[in-house]
């Protein structure tokens, strides 16, 4: 595997985990209980998804890891349909679909 | 007898959606720091000896300065965004921000001569519409476990 495309799937793991990371520290804030938890969980994750990311723009350029990191949006959709039951409307699918499609046409080109 | 929903609306946080100034500068000092601080980031890591191991990349990135100054870039831009939300509505900024996508890409075609042909600049392109489509969205929460039955 080339490293370019090690570092593409380093920052769309970066991305996935910042989703979670994201929704954790929702949780913190409207959970009655364990609170702490919830953010320590968070803050640890965000620690983590910085330290791939670094990794990636080893072999990345810049502007294509940064533009792949707006994949986030992708993850926190996710997430927090499943976390926190949160339902995104069709203008946010419609934004989604633009990201999914701008960051494979950066993909594309080497 | 079911009880009618009485002025229950959620304080509404109405802030002017008029640029002063200082709005503005704010705005745009939130954009150039997230800017800097990616760049900046970009930057430390080509000083990093190639590495593979997220240990060998992590004890390279403690010895090596310039990723405090990352960290220090990223906590003033916390520090602005929060003066800038306490200020007016999150609709209202947070699209302004996905700006940095233009900005970062910008200086690291000049700066580290990112390749940015067609494909790569409509896709860019397409992002920033994305995003911006997402953060003006209205700002309601639609979780279920926030209503009462």
């Amino acid at each position: 595997m080339s490293q370019t495309l090690l570092g593409i799937a380093l920052v769309i793991l970066s991305s996935a985990i910042e989703g979670f990371a994201q929704v954790c520290l929702k949780k913190s804030t409207i959970q009655s209980m364990r609170k702490l938890h919830w953010l320590g969980v968070g803050i640890a994750f965000f620690i983590v998804e910085a330290l791939l990311y670094t990794i990636a723009l080893q072999w990345l350029q810049l502007s294509t890891a940064y533009i792949l990191g707006s994949l986030s949006f992708v993850a926190v959709t996710i997430f927090s349909s499943l976390m926190l039951n949160e339902k995104a409307d069709l203008e946010r699918w419609a934004g989604l679909g633009l990201i999914l499609v701008g960051c494979t046409l950066v993909t594309i080109q080497k | 007898m079911r009880q009618t929903e009485t002025g229950q609306t959620p304080a509404p946080t109405h802030h002017t959606h008029g640029l002063t100034r200082g709005l503005a500068s704010g705005l745009a000092l939130a954009v150039i720091l997230d800017t800097a601080g990616q760049l900046l980031w970009k930057f430390a890591v080509e000083r990093l000896p190639d590495n593979l191991s997220l240990w060998s990349t992590i004890e390279a990135a403690a010895q090596q300065p310039w990723f405090l100054a990352v960290i220090a870039v990223f906590l003033c831009q916390l520090f602005v965004w929060l003066k800038v939300v306490e200020n007016v509505d999150l609709s209202f900024a947070q699209p302004i921000t996905s700006l940095s996508y233009l900005t970062v890409c910008g200086f690291s075609w000049m700066m580290f001569d990112d390749q940015i042909g067609f494909t790569k600049g409509a896709g860019i392109l397409c992002v920033l519409a994305g995003v911006w489509i997402i953060s003006r969205g209205k700002r309601q929460t639609h979780t279920d476990a926030g209503t009462r039955t």
